[in-house]
């Protein structure tokens, strides 16, 4: 039963992917010369849409989240820092990738997942060596930031949603992006 | 009716409109599969049947990141099926092996070199998940919808590396 969930959900997830236009490279590449902002918009709108619906169903007690990605500050930061070398590259993150895989594109197919393969297997072989040090590094563990800096949740979400509304504003209507020069 | 299904058909729709969609998907994910989103861990759970014929005694690929048809496995094959599913709608479904006009005016119109690219980014983009804990699906989505710090460290690090990157690629076109 949880596998015919995880599947609807991937292919929801697939589906919104490919209708925001992220399996196209010029996408991730536009948005990182800070000449589109779809990748931000979608991101953002997302995070803001699930953290309305979450949180208050934790709040009244109905759920409890599942286990939240864990904060190592230096590991998410340099992890960060080299998966935007990787994904400003290629145009392409393993999700997005595998979306485009879908969409019949054989360079995404072939060379991409083949990377992400050869990609994990030299994580998992390398991981004693890397990761212990590096999560041991200001390891707050698996936590939200509303429980770790000890504010209201519901005010968490509210000051969050207005920073996703006043980005959006500054973007469309302050014209914050770049324009494309012609070449 | 009519105008639900021009909706649907069309090739891509305002982000805003496609991020309400993911959103709903995330509280679904939550709520339904007490699980998050994520692309990397699958590939990690695939790569872990080659990761132990090379090391049988390799601690990640037995403890941490088992082989197996997982969750987050599942989860790709929907991504990809997702992926199709959204091409065939719009009509722009077909098999290709490059069609970016801007990426051949970045890097160049030859096959291979794009070939090559997607391969070393890839390898770096799967590493770097692992360091992260996570891609920007597994990390910067899952983790940001409940508000987790390590998302928004991870955010930052990728946009500022990425606009680096970029600058670098593009030169005088950036």
């Amino acid at each position: 039963m949880t596998y015919v969930i995880a599947l609807i959900l991937g292919v929801l997830f697939g589906f919104s992917l490919n209708k925001a236009g992220l399996t196209k490279y010029h996408k991730i590449a536009n948005q990182f010369r800070l000449t589109d902002f779809a990748v931000l918009k979608f991101m953002m709108t997302a995070l803001v849409v699930t953290m309305i619906g979450v949180y208050p169903l934790r709040e009244l007690g109905l759920i409890t989240f599942p286990t939240v990605p864990a904060t190592y500050i230096v590991g998410n930061l340099v992890g960060g820092l080299i998966f935007g070398v990787g994904m400003a590259l290629a145009g392409f993150c393993p999700g997005t990738a595998v979306a485009g895989a879908g969409e019949g594109k054989l360079d995404y197919i072939v060379p991409g997942l083949l990377g992400f393969l050869v990609g994990a297997v030299l994580y998992g072989l390398t991981y004693d060596a890397v990761f212990p040090k590096i999560s041991a590094i200001a390891n707050y563990g698996s936590v939200v930031l509303p429980d770790l800096w000890h504010i209201n949740p519901y005010l968490a979400v509210f000051v969050f949603a207005l920073m996703a509304l006043v980005l959006f504003y500054l973007i469309d209507r302050m014209g914050m992006h770049r324009k494309e020069k012609k070449s | 009716m009519n105008w639900l299904m021009t909706q649907i058909r069309k090739e891509e729709w305002s982000p805003y409109v496609a991020g309400v969609l993911l959103g709903i998907v995330g509280i679904l994910t939550v709520v339904l599969a007490h699980a998050l989103l994520g692309a990397s861990g699958g590939f990690e759970n695939l790569a872990a049947y080659i990761g132990k014929a090379i090391n049988p005694a390799n601690t990640y690929f037995n403890y941490v990141m088992p082989a197996g048809i997982t969750y987050p496995v599942v989860l790709l094959v929907g991504i990809f099926f997702g992926g199709m599913l959204g091409a065939l709608s719009s009509g722009t479904f077909k098999f290709r092996t490059m069609d970016s006009e801007q990426w051949k005016s970045a890097y160049g119109k030859q096959t291979w070199k794009r070939w090559l690219l997607l391969f070393v980014g890839g390898i770096i983009v799967e590493y770097a998940a692992g360091i992260a804990g996570g891609c920007t699906s597994g990390l910067a989505i899952s983790g940001g919808m409940l508000l987790a710090p390590a998302a928004f460290l991870f955010i930052g690090g990728m946009f500022a590396s990425g606009i680096a990157t970029a600058l670098i690629v593009y030169g005088k076109k950036y």
